[in-house]
């Protein structure tokens, strides 16, 4: 059973410091048991300006059990699965401890972003890049953050503007930007699927 | 006077420990609590006992000691005139006991006989530990103290672990009792020359007089010094002893329960976060002195349950907790009888 009071005040807690961490939980159902967590890039990294999206599922036993996180946007990093989003993280796993919370375990998160372990890799062909061809990792990883963790800087009306430049109509594009929440690349492809 | 201030004070204080100690009782599980009352078992059985007694006078009714060590003399007084009986056999209850019977009656007669036979313990820990020097407190605040605690089950329960007899609190003679003392007495021998003015909690030179003159009537009375605390600002209180202010704060927490939540200030002012990391939940008095761990990571009894259940790992330091944690607190802490403390005192407060 989820201690409930415990993680609304973990929200509260990360709501009060939200603007000095930059990071923020949110509850996606109501039974607080998905949740959504963003941190921003860390300042010095390819990931700089990006905001990344990462779906937080509690398990029954948490506390005593780690979050199960992931990433939804996509990131280009030795520890998190470029297909999936899964987090290669110690503190998610065995090292857990009930002492630990959202906000911290996001904030861990956060400094794996700019302190990769490629010899415990997630993903083995970002690994393999970042080690043999740094130049190119750093370039990809921006390139990700860049197309991926940053769609929302835009005004929904540039947005709007650029897809229906693409030759879409400009009623569909607001209804499936809508769709997806302003993600103008999912917008995109489910422009494209529909 | 005496008589009033004793049998009073019980009264609002009992019910509100009571209820208090009743909600927790059945948050607790019983089989945590056997665990707790084995473990304090085996502290009151290595003589550690006294101390939380004597931290708990002084923290209880400072004030009341007061007023009582300046009529202490005229009591003892009173005793040793009425009743010759008493001395040869318990001398060192006397200051205690004897008070205690005559205004609790049969009544009180458990509280009493409890605190007869901690002080037997007492008397021979203390003198081991500690040279001479003044105490502070009256000894009459013990019984006061449990009555005020509205723990006596607990205390029986302690006083059938040590296999004690009510007979302690009587005053005819009884053999046991003078067996009991024979240890203090043979230990306190020493110091009888400088010791005896001690019992009456200001070592004044008028009262030096007469406890002189009884102690050279009868060397076990010398024992009865031991009945009295160190006050932490005590001058001749050895270094050696542990810091007594965080003990003091819980009998002084306990009083103020039924009032409302303000003495948890006093915890976290020493440094216990007043609510439990894991769950979120406050910590009451029992959690509060609860340190399962040498890294010091606090949690409340309930998360540290359910980790025991777990993986068994510190929340702090993810080391595993040790399951025989009093012992290991005991050996490698040096206020290893600070901890013990805080443990038996919150039994107390539980009960």
């Amino acid at each position: 059973m989820i201690d409930f009071s415990r993680v609304q005040k973990e929200l509260q807690e990360c709501s009060r410091d939200m603007e000095a961490s930059g990071i923020k939980v949110t509850p996606v159902s109501d039974n607080l048991v998905n949740l959504s967590g963003t941190i921003p890039g860390p300042i010095g990294t390819p990931y700089e300006g990006g905001i990344f999206k990462i779906d937080i599922t509690l398990p029954d036993g948490y506390p005593f059990e780690p979050p199960k996180m992931h990433f939804v946007t996509k990131v280009w990093h030795p520890n998190v699965s470029s297909q999936s989003g899964a987090i290669c993280l110690d503190i998610l796993k065995d090292q857990w401890s009930p002492a630990l919370t959202l906000k911290t375990a996001l904030l861990s998160v956060q400094a794996l972003l700019s302190a990769p372990e490629p010899d415990d890799p997630q993903d083995a062909v970002v690994a393999q890049q970042y080690l043999r061809d740094y130049q190119t990792f750093l370039g990809t990883a921006r390139y990700w953050t860049e197309t991926f963790a940053k769609t929302s800087s835009l005004g929904v009306e540039e947005k709007v503007q650029k897809l229906v430049e693409m030759g879409f109509p400009e009623a569909l594009v607001r209804s499936s930007l809508e769709a997806v929440g302003g993600d103008e690349n999912l917008a995109l492809e489910k422009l494209c699927s529909g | 006077m005496v008589s009033d201030s004793i049998t009073n004070a019980p009264i609002p204080s009992a019910p509100n420990s009571r209820d208090f100690s009743k909600k927790k009782r059945a948050n607790r599980s019983a089989k945590l609590k056997q665990c707790k009352l084995d473990a304090r078992r085996e502290q009151w059985l290595s003589q550690v006992a006294v101390k939380s007694k004597g931290c708990k006078e002084e923290g209880n009714c400072a004030k009341k000691e007061r007023d009582r060590s300046l009529e202490n003399p005229r009591r003892r007084d009173q005793d040793n005139n009425d009743d010759g009986s008493i001395h040869h056999e318990s001398d060192s209850e006397s200051p205690s006991n004897s008070p205690t019977n005559s205004l609790l009656g049969g009544g009180g007669g458990s509280g009493g006989s409890d605190s007869g036979t901690n002080f037997v313990g007492s008397s021979s820990s203390r003198s081991s530990i500690s040279g001479s020097s003044s105490g502070g407190c009256c000894s009459g605040s013990i019984t006061e103290e449990e009555e005020e605690d509205g723990c006596l089950d607990d205390w029986e329960a302690v006083a059938d672990a040590l296999a004690a007899d009510d007979d302690n609190n009587k005053p005819e003679p009884e053999p046991e009792n003078s067996y009991s003392q024979s240890p203090s007495e043979s230990q306190l021998s020493m110091q009888s020359d400088s010791t005896p003015e001690l019992t009456n909690g200001l070592g004044l030179d008028s009262a030096n007089s007469m406890t002189e003159t009884e102690s050279a009537r009868m060397v076990p009375r010398i024992s009865g010094n031991n009945t009295q605390a160190w006050r932490p600002d005590d001058a001749y209180r050895p270094q050696s002893l542990p810091n007594l202010a965080k003990q003091r704060s819980f009998p002084a927490t306990n009083r103020h329960f039924g009032h409302g939540g303000v003495p948890w200030s006093r915890n976290s002012v020493l440094g216990a976060p007043s609510s439990c990391p894991i769950c979120y939940e406050d910590l009451d008095l029992t959690d509060s002195s609860f340190l399962p761990c040498l890294c010091g990571f606090r949690l409340c009894l309930f998360c540290h349950k359910r980790i025991l259940e777990e993986d068994g790992r510190c929340p702090g330091c993810r080391k595993p907790y040790e399951h025989d944690q009093v012992e290991s607190e005991a050996s490698v802490q040096g206020g290893s009888l600070t901890f013990r403390l805080a443990r038996s005192c919150s039994m107390i407060a539980r009960s």
